[in-house]
């Protein structure tokens, strides 16, 4: 009896919450995103056995109709993270998979780590592979361990992450370019190869300190929420973005008004046992993070206000197998639970939600498969009647 | 999992402070506090810490020096040699060892705090070009660090862990070996960053020949209203903080 008037408000609800996202408009989009976080101890093979467990994730996506696949770009981050190359990685997705979006989520511009020339390059390269697939997100690093690693100067990282932006879609869609700035300078050449996408990929901004939306929207970038957060701050900062992208300066010659953000997938007929496996990846993914030494925890810079992801996490669990500090809203639970938890982050006013499916290798990959099935037959047909995400246009030559 | 410390916390016990737990801050007006911040060797670092805590990848060492103009007291300086951890998913200083000029001063702090504080002379120095901080102890420099070219910023900036103190907590039934969580407010009047110098450290002589400082991180200087609040919380040593955290007053 319970169970059946539980139901039926839950139906309630999504109708409620269906009503109002349509007046946003587009379909919900979904992601994997991927940490490929290795665990101790380290065996020969622990790192391979990660990455063929992310890449047969990633094929499965593919085919069960997900919209993206995004890799994260960090060094030096034990265990959290071994995903250095990511570029590597997802040209692999990318020649395995046929239609799913591949992205960079996100690539550091930081002239330290790498010249924006060669982020320009490879990224292009990657969107010929993928055959138009790319989307690339750009970020800052928000770790001493690895500003540090690479003696980046952190007050600059803002400033030149500006720069960055500013001048990879010129490198893309000006048959040579040439530039005198603060991060880099370089005489006139052809960077090459071109994206094959018109007039170039989509670029977004990872958003985990509060105010980065407003970079995002101000140059006319996508949003790529990359830490949890409450319903209403959330929702804020949603508003705060497109009403600021309405006026933006585009820093390409697309303007990407997506706002994504981060969830973590746990699906099965039993909800019971899909929260209890989707709260030990939630809670070991907020553990892990917080060993992170954060730039603001040791640099006393401005650059830096806040410690990023870091704070956020540490307000939402306590540790390992703390499952009673669960996040809200969190896609945990049997189909239906998963459906409302999404339309609760769509009435917010995301575009898309993309799924942290594993963390640490703490769940059997047959079950992240099976999760990862029954989303797909079950809860993404719900917000499936719509076409996929557009593409920038694939151009000819 | 990520690393977790693997001291033995039995050989730091032998001396370790004896605290009883009350309800008693210390309010310190007008005092300068320069923190320098360096890499320490990655080599082992578990061994650093009890197992209570986690390193942080990297390690650091925070040395964090306090001169205070008026306390009840009387006038003092104290030298913490920490390392920055985590208490699950809390940033934390294991406070290694600590050297005070002022004896009152040391025997308050290790009464009520767990401070594990030896004698020795402090000298802190303010020039327009550096700041400089130099302690002796049994007439040999133990450690002189500085912050070169000071430039201002705010207090907001910076932040300081809260210590964690290995000491044996008095209570009824006898004592028991804790890490007290001490906690301190601050009110900033002024701060200042810079370049951080190490010119002379002795591991030795602050508790732990492991402790080898490698790469500089930062170092920051305030003039702050300080209060050590009253211990809120201690934690088993040899327990995970997320399993051994105990709220003071709990029964």
């Amino acid at each position: 009896m319970n169970e059946s008037i539980d139901s039926r408000l839950r139906w309630l609800i999504e109708l409620v919450l269906i009503s109002k996202s349509e007046r946003r408009g587009g379909p919900l989009e979904f992601g994997l995103f991927i940490e490929l976080s290795v665990p101790r101890p380290w065996a020969a093979d622990s790192e391979r056995r990660v990455y063929e467990n992310a890449l047969e994730q990633v094929r499965l996506a593919d085919e069960l109709g997900f919209d993206y696949v995004w890799a994260v770009e960090h060094h030096f981050l034990e265990e959290y993270s071994h995903c250095s190359a990511p570029d590597l990685f997802l040209t692999a997705c990318a020649m395995q998979t046929s239609r799913i979006r591949v992205g960079h989520g996100v690539v550091a511009c930081v002239p330290q780590y790498q010249s924006p020339i060669r982020v320009a390059e490879r990224a292009a390269v990657l969107d010929i592979l993928s055959g138009g697939r790319l989307e690339l997100g750009t970020g800052r690093s928000a770790t001493w361990t690895e500003l540090g690693g690479f003696r980046a100067n952190a007050d600059e990282t803002r400033k030149t992450w500006d720069e960055f932006v500013r001048v990879i879609p010129k490198m893309w869609t000006n048959e040579r370019f040439s530039w005198k700035g603060r991060a880099f300078s370089m005489p006139e050449r052809a960077v090459l190869p071109k994206p094959i996408q018109r007039p170039h990929p989509r670029m977004w901004v990872a958003v985990t300190s509060p105010g980065t939306e407003l970079d995002a929207a101000d140059r006319g970038l996508g949003c790529l929420g990359l830490s949890p957060g409450g319903f209403e701050e959330s929702e804020r900062k949603v508003q705060t973005y497109r009403q600021h992208i309405q006026n933006c300066d585009p820093v390409g010659e697309i303007v990407n008004d997506k706002v994504h953000t981060v969830n973590f997938l746990s699906c099965s007929h039993d909800a019971d046992h899909a929260r209890k496996a989707g709260l030990r990846v939630a809670s070991i993914f907020s553990y892990m993070a917080s060993q992170l030494l954060s730039a603001k925890e040791v640099l006393p810079t401005r650059s830096y206000p806040s410690a990023g992801l870091l704070p956020a996490l540490r307000r939402e669990a306590g540790g390992p197998g703390d499952a009673a500090k669960a996040f809200r809203g969190v896609t945990m639970g049997d189909p239906d639970d998963v459906a409302a938890a999404l339309r609760q982050w769509e009435s917010v006013g995301y575009d898309g939600i993309n799924f942290i499916v594993n963390f640490m290798e703490v769940l059997p990959q047959q079950y992240v498969l099976d999760s990862m099935r029954l989303f797909a037959e079950e809860v993404l047909p719900r917000f499936k009647d719509a076409p996929g995400p557009a593409a920038a246009v694939v151009g000819a030559g | 999992m990520p690393l977790a410390g693997s001291m033995d916390v039995g050989p730091l016990l032998a001396d370790a402070p004896t605290v009883r737990l009350d309800e008693r801050a210390l309010h310190l007006d007008g005092v300068e506090i320069l923190q320098v911040i360096y890499e320490i060797g990655a080599s082992d670092v578990g061994a650093l810490l009890p197992p209570a805590l986690n390193p942080t990848v990297p390690p650091v060492v925070n040395v964090l020096a306090y001169r205070a103009a008026e306390s009840p007291f009387g006038p003092f300086s104290l030298v913490q040699v920490r390392v920055i951890a985590r208490a699950a998913v809390r940033p934390r200083a294991f406070l290694v060892s600590a050297r005070c000029d002022n004896p009152a001063a040391g025997e308050s702090l290790a009464g009520s705090w767990g401070y594990r504080v030896a004698p020795a002379s402090i000298a802190m120095h303010r020039f327009h070009d550096r700041i400089e901080c130099e302690v002796v102890a049994e007439r040999r420099p133990i450690l002189a660090v500085a912050l070169v070219d000071p430039e201002p910023i705010t207090g907001h900036d910076i932040q300081y862990a809260p210590g964690m103190h290995l000491a044996h907590v008095s209570g009824e039934g006898g004592s028991r070996p804790r890490l007290v969580q001490v906690e301190t407010e601050y009110e900033f009047h002024r701060a200042d960053r810079g370049r951080p110098e190490l010119a002379t450290f002795d591991p030795s002589a602050w508790g732990d020949t492991r402790l080898v400082p490698v790469e500089p991180v930062s170092a920051s200087f305030t003039t702050c209203a300080v209060t050590i609040t009253p211990v809120r919380y201690v934690c088993n040593p040899d327990l995970p903080a997320a399993e051994g955290t105990e709220h003071v007053g709990a029964s």
